[in-house]
């Protein structure tokens, strides 16, 4: 951290404010985030988010390259550690732009994959948090299990992070043999290491103490911001758009949304955001499971892929939900091969302009626990 | 004082009830590999780096033209007609000398879109994934095999029959115009009407 400035706000008082840049290489700003505090001893009276570390300018892309297929590899570098989600709803979208009928199987491969990544991206998400106030160990544990979701996700694309795997239509590929045999093995050993993390961290006093009653985002703030995800339910409001606005096969699945119940503080704060996400990743095991019951085995995955997309004139705004919460995308198309515009409504950067809002007054130390409890990506942010 | 001894307890039973846990993983084996000493096989159809089966490709520029980052180059010549390039194993004919086919891996973002359009499946990707560079203009792999002279040699005769082409067809063109003037001569009637189906011939030839 670096000092930006000494200034007395009273000349006569011995109170003295400092600005202090936090980031954009601070280890715990999950990325390249650069936060200016305003500081009045170790209390923060403001917070100043500055972004654009990592603008790639994914909207500008996705109309200069003149074609609809090409943007997907774009957007999995939105949000890198659920890339499988992003694709999913940019795909949908154009999907029913073309009003596009899609196999069975291919929607079932869809939920089970997207489901795995929720799960991953939970596990980082959690396993950073924790890291970053200082529980070293449950990270190491949770990124032994994440390595088996992206094990079976390069055996099925190819690729271990940014897949490219979903296209308009179905599938890159079909998935491997024995898909549904590794998923229904990794369900099974996951169900254990939940119970294992809540009693090595959810529920260590320390940690207890470091993340209850700290950031607290009552659940009308959260509202006025737009929050979604598990920011959202964390706050106590039942919203999930699997639920709420179904899309691909999610409303054939019987699964609960978990809310925070404010259990060991107040409600909506960062604990209870933190445990939204680990009970979530019960219910992504849950579906999973009917998913792969339910998932037929034969079938082309690549039959409804159209060879060469041509739209209408039309926009569609679609939305979906990916594990920080609403992603839209707004896609105007007209009669050339590409899109004319398309605009990303990402859930990270909402719940980033609501950080001066719940860390006014907490402490230097409390900062780094809001910032992880929101689980920002800042590829997702910048785009 | 309750509450502090209860405190106190949750903390104690808290702290070893994770120290259990990290016990338990201590004597359970390592999940990590040591990466030099041991590899760790890729699955079949990983992507990590692009390669051209140089003898299947006919130079259609499709994958050049699907990469989202343009990191495939390739020219052609086309064939003269004294040479047959013959047939890929797949059976479509080749028709182009490929001067140059170059894929730049530090442009490359692995997203496989390349390998999709192409009619002979030669573009592929391959599980390597130990080739780092220290100069990045060693990323840049040449598939094309033709030596620099044969490539020289390959253009020059492309360009002297692709002029003989010229000349021909210019000369073509005047005798058909000269027979067409013969012919409006020898019938002088019906003037507007032989010249328009002339032009039309013309323009499909050129």
């Amino acid at each position: 951290m670096e000092v930006m400035m000494n200034k007395t706000t009273d000349s006569n008082s011995e109170r003295r404010e400092m600005v202090i840049n936090m980031g954009p290489q601070h280890p715990s700003t999950h990325g390249v985030l650069r936060l200016e505090l305003v500081l009045d001893g170790e209390v923060v009276k403001e917070v100043r988010p500055n972004i654009g570390y990592l603008h790639r300018c994914f909207e500008k892309y996705a109309e200069e390259l003149g074609d609809y297929a090409s943007v997907t590899p774009y957007t999995d570098r939105m949000d890198y550690v659920s890339a499988m989600n992003q694709e999913l709803g940019y795909v949908i979208a154009i999907e029913r732009l073309l009003e596009l009928e899609i196999p069975e199987r291919v929607e079932y491969i869809r939920v089970i994959i997207s489901e795995l990544q929720r799960i991953a991206s939970h596990l980082l998400g959690i396993g950073a948090f924790g890291l970053d106030l200082g529980a070293f160990t449950p990270f190491l544990y949770l990124f032994t299990e994440r390595e088996k979701i992206l094990d079976i996700f390069e055996k099925t694309s190819g690729a271990r992070l940014l897949y490219n795997y979903m296209t308009v239509g179905g599938l890159m590929k079909d998935v491997p043999k024995d898909f549904k045999k590794d998923t229904a093995e990794f369900v099974k050993t996951f169900r254990p290491k939940i119970k294992e993390l809540n009693d090595l961290l959810s529920y260590n006093k320390i940690f207890i103490n470091r993340t209850a009653d700290i950031g607290v985002l009552p659940e009308k703030v959260a509202l006025n911001y737009a929050a979604s995800g598990p920011v959202l339910r964390g706050s106590g409001m039942k919203w999930d758009l699997r639920k709420d606005d179904p899309y691909s096969i999610y409303d054939r699945f019987d699964f609960d949304i978990p809310v925070g119940s404010g259990e060991v503080g107040t409600l909506g704060d960062c604990w209870d955001r933190y445990m939204v996400r680990v009970r979530e990743m019960e219910q992504s095991l849950r579906i999973i499971e009917q998913a792969l019951d339910g998932m037929p085995d034969e079938g082309d995955v690549t039959e409804a892929v159209p060879k060469r997309i041509r739209l209408k004139e039309g926009e569609i705004y679609c939305r979906t939900e990916t594990p920080r919460g609403e992603l839209g995308y707004y896609i105007i198309s007209d009669k050339k091969g590409g899109p004319f515009r398309v605009k990303a409504r990402a859930p990270s950067f909402v719940h980033l302009s609501m950080l001066p809002a719940i860390s006014k007054g907490s402490l230097i130390a409390d900062m780094v626990a809001i910032v992880g409890s929101i689980d920002i990506v800042l590829g997702e942010v910048d785009r | 004082m309750t509450t502090v001894i209860r405190e106190g307890w949750t903390t104690f039973k808290s702290i070893f009830t994770g120290m259990g846990v990290t016990i338990r993983h201590f004597f359970k084996p390592a999940v990590t590999e040591l990466y030099p000493e041991e590899k760790v096989e890729l699955p079949k159809g990983a992507r990590a780096k692009l390669y051209v089966n140089i003898d299947d490709c006919i130079g259609c520029n499709l994958c050049a033209r699907a990469c989202p980052v343009n990191c495939i180059d390739i020219e052609t010549v086309m064939a003269t007609s004294d040479v047959d390039l013959g047939k890929t194993s797949t059976g479509n004919p080749k028709r182009f000398w490929l001067t140059q086919f170059d894929i730049d891996m530090a442009k490359c973002m692995y997203c496989d879109l390349c390998t999709f359009p192409c009619p002979t499946d030669c573009i592929y990707m391959v599980p390597e994934y130990e080739y780092s560079e220290f100069d990045r203009t060693n990323l840049v792999y040449h598939f094309s095999d033709l030596t620099p002279e044969k490539v020289d040699e390959v253009k020059e005769k492309a360009e002297k029959e692709a002029e003989e082409k010229k000349k021909e067809r210019e000369r073509k063109m005047k005798e058909k115009k000269a027979k067409a003037k013969d012919k409006a001569k020898s019938k002088p009637k019906p003037k507007p009407k032989p010249k328009q189906p002339d032009n039309k011939k013309d323009d499909e030839e050129s």
